[in-house]
């Protein structure tokens, strides 16, 4: 192998992931960019004058409404997934496998068939266009992950160390915060993530039932992007992105494969 | 200090059969005692019952007179030290023996002064501020016992402290633990499937097999005076001849023995000889004749399968001056053959 090769290889990725942001940053930054040009044909700031000034109020209730939903959503997701990661990981018991496949049918089912369902459900209980309705319905997807992260975490576990913790005088509430917080830290923060992160990006289970009165940055940037105006859409997608970059670049160091793995 | 007294107790696994019945045991103040027993006898449950990690069915345990069944591990004056260190990886050395003291709230000058009181008796002096990983397995084990042994438990509990580790290692740490035990006069419970483990470092071994108590007293009790042939066995017995009283005498197809326990008359007895216990020499007239099948080569001694009279003993000969085919002349002291009755 020539010795320029990994190198290259290792800088190729980040720029193949990059590349397709390069056009929307280009479209926010244009004012003219029409075809067959290869660049805008005029710059200008009206996109970001426009995000920032007159929908500037829109936009961050919108930025807002999705931190709050995406961040309620991964608190939830780990909290309910982690002692169900614990029971697959640590317990046999009857039904076992039945179970885990019932965790897993969110995923397998298209989520046009879940949302569909669920908002026939949620307007008899009245979670229909509500936060909370939005948040349940993005658990759906959101909880699989969690719990399949747990369940790794907790099959490499060894349970005697909150034996040993107890015996050495700790109490429950001591032992979940001494013990088993600290050894499942790296994959509480994977799972909360994905969480997060798909969250972030839900778009069509938030339209059904939020029913456009939850409107967290995708459905506004649909409705911008719908209206034709691409350097307005650029400008939004970026804004988009930013938030979700910080919180994975905050916690990239978790992500390794070895740091998932639970210690023996 | 700590008094432990078990009674009628019986453990299972998940509502299973049960492991261990009717188990009773008394462990006086300061005593350093043994569990022996075959691997997967129910020893590590049992110690788990007592420190409060399993509930038991049935009985229940008295440390200083006071019924401890119903207290969590938590409340419990008995610490366990499990077989595998289990060190928390995310604390440091020094972190580590003081979770206990930091469980009880116990922080400050106090603290770290005992940490270092039980670092310079575990000779772990200089390494408070190491990280686990750096340390060899023979440290890791001297830090979990630290980490018990800080806390001045009434009992102390180990789980086979010994079977990490290597020979040499294994003799340093036996002679720390007994020395610490001599030093801190803790009750200790420790347990082991190594009988010489078991007669070397405890001052009375208690045997279980089949999840029965079978035999407690001193290591040489067990070791010279067996109650039934499954004891005798599990030391390394392995010569078993059965006879009849009569007369006053063990009549056997090895000749007769004056009895010296106190026995019934006319009913079968199976007697056992330790095989160093025979004497063997050239073939002479005075003594039982015999005939050596083979030989294994052991080092400081030779075992030698002896035919004689229709029964086939084993023989621990000094030296290696025997060989197979041999004709030789066996001579078996009475006071060294010990009788059971048959149906036992």
């Amino acid at each position: 192998m020539k010795p320029w090769f990994k190198p290259m290889i290792v800088w190729l990725i980040p720029l193949a992931i990059c590349l397709p942001f390069i056009p929307l940053v280009l479209w926010s930054l244009s004012d003219r960019w029409f075809y067959p040009a290869l660049g805008p044909q005029t710059w200008g700031l009206r996109a970001w004058l426009y995000v920032f000034g007159s929908a500037g109020a829109q936009i961050i209730a919108s930025l807002l409404q999705s931190i709050l939903v995406a961040t309620i959503t991964a608190f939830t997701s780990v909290i309910i997934g982690t002692p169900a990661g614990r029971a697959l990981g640590l317990y046999d018991f009857k039904g076992k496998d039945f179970i885990s496949l019932l965790f897993m049918l969110p995923v397998i089912v298209p989520p046009l068939c879940v949302a569909m369902g669920l908002h026939l459900w949620f307007i008899r209980l009245s979670l229909a266009e509500t936060y909370v309705g939005v948040i349940l319905v993005h658990l759906t997807f959101c909880l699989p992950y969690s719990i399949f992260v747990m369940w790794g975490v907790f099959s490499n576990y060894n349970p005697d160390y909150e034996h040993q913790a107890r015996s050495l005088g700790a109490s429950s509430g001591q032992i979940v915060l001494k013990i088993i917080l600290p050894f499942t830290m790296p994959g509480l923060i994977v799972a909360g993530l994905f969480s997060f992160l798909l969250s972030w990006s839900q778009y069509l289970s938030t339209l059904i039932i939020g029913g456009g009165r939850v409107t967290t940055l995708p459905i506004m940037l649909f409705a911008l992007m719908a209206s034709g105006d691409r350097p307005v859409a650029g400008a939004v997608s970026i804004i988009f992105v930013l938030p979700a970059l910080i919180v994975l670049l905050f916690s990239a160091r978790y992500l390794g494969g070895r740091s998932v793995v639970g210690v023996r | 200090m700590g008094s432990l007294k078990i009674r009628n107790l019986s453990l299972s696994y998940n509502g299973g059969a049960p492991v261990i019945e009717k188990f009773n045991l008394d462990v006086s103040d300061g005593e350093c005692m043994g569990l022996l027993g075959p691997s997967g006898v129910g020893k590590t449950t049992i110690l788990k019952a007592l420190a409060g990690l399993i509930q038991p069915d049935q009985g229940c345990i008295l440390i200083d007179d006071v019924d401890v069944t119903a207290l969590p591990p938590e409340k419990r004056d008995a610490v366990m030290v499990f077989q595998k260190p289990l060190l928390f990886p995310f604390m440091n050395v020094a972190q580590n023996i003081g979770f206990g003291l930091r469980m009880r709230k116990i922080n400050g000058a106090h603290k770290q002064s005992e940490i270092n009181n039980i670092l310079r008796l575990t000779r772990l002096d200089g390494f408070g501020r190491h990280k686990v990983h750096e340390l060899s397995g023979g440290q890791q084990q001297r830090v979990s016992l630290a980490r018990a042994l800080i806390l001045r438990p009434a009992i102390l509990l180990l789980d086979e402290p010994l079977s990490n580790l290597d020979a040499n290692l294994r003799q340093e740490m036996r002679e720390l633990i007994q020395e610490i035990q001599t030093k801190t006069n803790i009750t200790t419970i420790f347990v082991t499937h190594d009988q010489s483990e078991a007669l070397m470092m405890s001052q009375r071994v208690s045997l279980i097999l089949d999840g029965r108590l079978r035999q407690v007293g001193r290591p040489q009790d067990l070791f010279y005076r067996p109650v039934d042939p499954d004891v005798a066995r599990f030391f390394g017995g392995c010569n078993f001849f059965t006879g009849e009283i009569k007369n006053g005498q063990f009549e056997t197809p090895l000749g007769l023995f004056p009895v010296g326990q106190d026995l019934k008359k006319n009913q079968p007895y199976t007697a056992t000889i330790r095989p160093e216990d025979i004497v063997i020499s050239p073939a002479n007239d005075k003594h039982l004749r015999g005939a050596i099948l083979r030989t294994n080569f052991e080092g400081a001694a030779t075992r030698l399968w002896v035919q004689c009279n229709g029964v086939q003993l084993i023989v621990l000969a000094a030296g290696a001056q025997y060989k197979a085919h041999q004709n030789v002349s066996l001579h078996i002291p009475p006071d060294k053959i010990r009788l059971f009755p048959k149906n036992v």
